[in-house]
């Protein structure tokens, strides 16, 4: 294969859309509201920027959420929050594994992923999320929706998330670099 | 069940809405979500909702197909009511223990669920009237500017096609893979939340080696036929902004001037 940019090209479109496929097999969590649903479905961007390099997992988060665009019911609220949540969780995995390229690398990168995708989600939601719909909500009502409501279900999605990610990178990583 | 998924949720149609060039019918609606944020009294959302009402007339959608989109967040919008309803602070109408009812907390309340409709009917309007393949096609074309600083907008939207194009299959391919796994016994139904998630595994390295096969399969098939980026590409379907779209510009640049000034009169 001459042109590595263009199978890096496909290898991106083909994992935004098995991430789209992914969306679908959504298991509600138990004790959470049923709206908050765990998808697995950053995982192919997490794999991406891995096995390719972390602004490639990047571009699969943007694309999967281009592409549940489409069919939008939350007028591209959801989409942007998924797309800020997910593609800081990937960068910075995808960034720390490209340094430390061990299982270690891998387990510090997934570690700092879910703590840096746990603060985007603080901020994605106090800052852009809440003012656009409870403008008026005081101060400390809204920390603390954020804090009980949203970050406990980011960290348990990370952790889910990055235990799948190792499991499965092992036999994939064989298949990759060949 | 996964094979029934359709993605996308295009009405097909020849109507003036749908006829409008997809990269316009984006602007149109971000300038048209940005005038509902703006729109503060209920005379503007009164101007919101007849406009609303008068394209989806125009698109020849059916109007239960707009309003359906509207019940997947039917939680959300009640649980965003509420929170301001009790907690916007104001002349007290009504107090029972901690709740307390104010006379600015009902207008915030219902002003808000008047945006959030609105907001999700105008974007579900967009996905109507526009197929994803065009919807692909305008984001590209708003995207090219971004190229000058060496955004690869080309590539972007070529990606997005090959997901487009590969959704179906790999849909079918999970599919296949679910089946033949709970063959074997799996269980991805029931369980604790851990268990659930192990049993993921044994479907996701399977779909993600035939991915990568996939992937890899396409990259030859586009080298082979000399694929060599966006430069000098042509189309079978060139899209051209036209008098429609400026028609359509005018009108809601005029509607955007009424509910402007209807929010200094509310």
């Amino acid at each position: 294969m001459k042109n590595k940019r263009l199978k890096k090209v496909t290898v991106t479109a083909i994992m935004a859309a098995l991430a789209t496929v992914l969306m679908f097999i959504e298991t509600p969590l138990p004790l959470f509201p049923p709206f908050l649903k765990l998808d697995i479905s950053d995982l192919p961007a997490v794999i991406c920027a891995f096995a390719i390099g972390p602004l490639w997992g990047v571009l699969v988060e943007l694309i999967k959420n281009l592409v549940h665009m489409t069919s939008t019911q939350t007028a591209l609220v959801g989409e942007t929050a998924n797309f800020i949540v997910g593609a800081s969780f990937t960068l910075c995995a995808g960034i720390i594994y490209k340094k430390r390229h061990t299982k270690k690398g891998a387990v510090v990168g997934l570690a700092a992923g879910i703590l840096s995708m746990a603060l985007a989600g603080v901020v994605a939601n106090y800052l852009i999320l809440l003012p656009l719909y409870s403008p008026n909500l005081p101060e400390a009502e809204k920390a603390s929706l954020v804090f009980y409501g949203i970050t406990p279900f980011n960290l348990l999605k990370g952790v889910i998330l990055s235990a799948i990610t190792l499991f499965i990178y092992k036999p994939l990583s064989s298949i990759l670099h060949r | 069940m996964l094979r029934d998924i359709t993605l996308g949720q295009y009405f097909p149609g020849n109507s003036p809405v749908h006829r409008i060039d997809a990269m316009v019918k984006i602007i149109l609606a971000v300038l048209y979500m940005t005038v509902i944020f703006i729109a503060k009294s209920f005379l503007a959302y009164g101007l919101v909702a007849a406009f609303t009402f008068f394209v989806i007339f125009l698109s020849t959608v059916p109007i239960r197909f707009v309003l359906r989109g509207l019940k997947p967040l039917l939680i959300f919008i009640v649980f965003t009511a509420v929170l301001n309803l009790f907690m916007t602070g104001g002349t007290v109408i009504w107090q029972w223990g901690f709740l307390r009812l104010t006379r600015e907390g009902i207008i915030y309340a219902s002003l808000m669920i008047l945006r959030v409709v609105f907001l999700i009917m105008s974007t579900s309007l967009l996905t109507y009237t526009t197929s994803p393949i065009a919807l692909t096609d305008g984001i590209e074309r708003l995207l090219t500017p971004l190229g000058k600083i060496g955004f690869p907008t080309h590539e972007l939207a070529m990606m997005m096609s090959i997901a487009l194009r590969f959704i179906p299959t790999l849909l079918e391919e999970t599919d296949k893979i679910m089946k033949a796994q709970m063959a074997r016994g799996a269980d991805f139904k029931t369980g604790s939340l851990i268990k659930r998630a192990k049993a993921l595994i044994p479907l996701l390295v399977p779909l993600f080696i035939s991915a990568f096969r996939r992937a890899d399969e396409l990259a030859v098939a586009m080298e082979c036929r000399c694929y060599r980026g966006g430069k000098n590409r042509t189309r079978l379907h060139e899209s051209k902004v036209g008098r429609i779209d400026f028609i359509a510009l005018g009108i809601l640049i005029v509607f955007s001037a009424l509910v402007i000034l209807s929010n200094k009169s509310g």
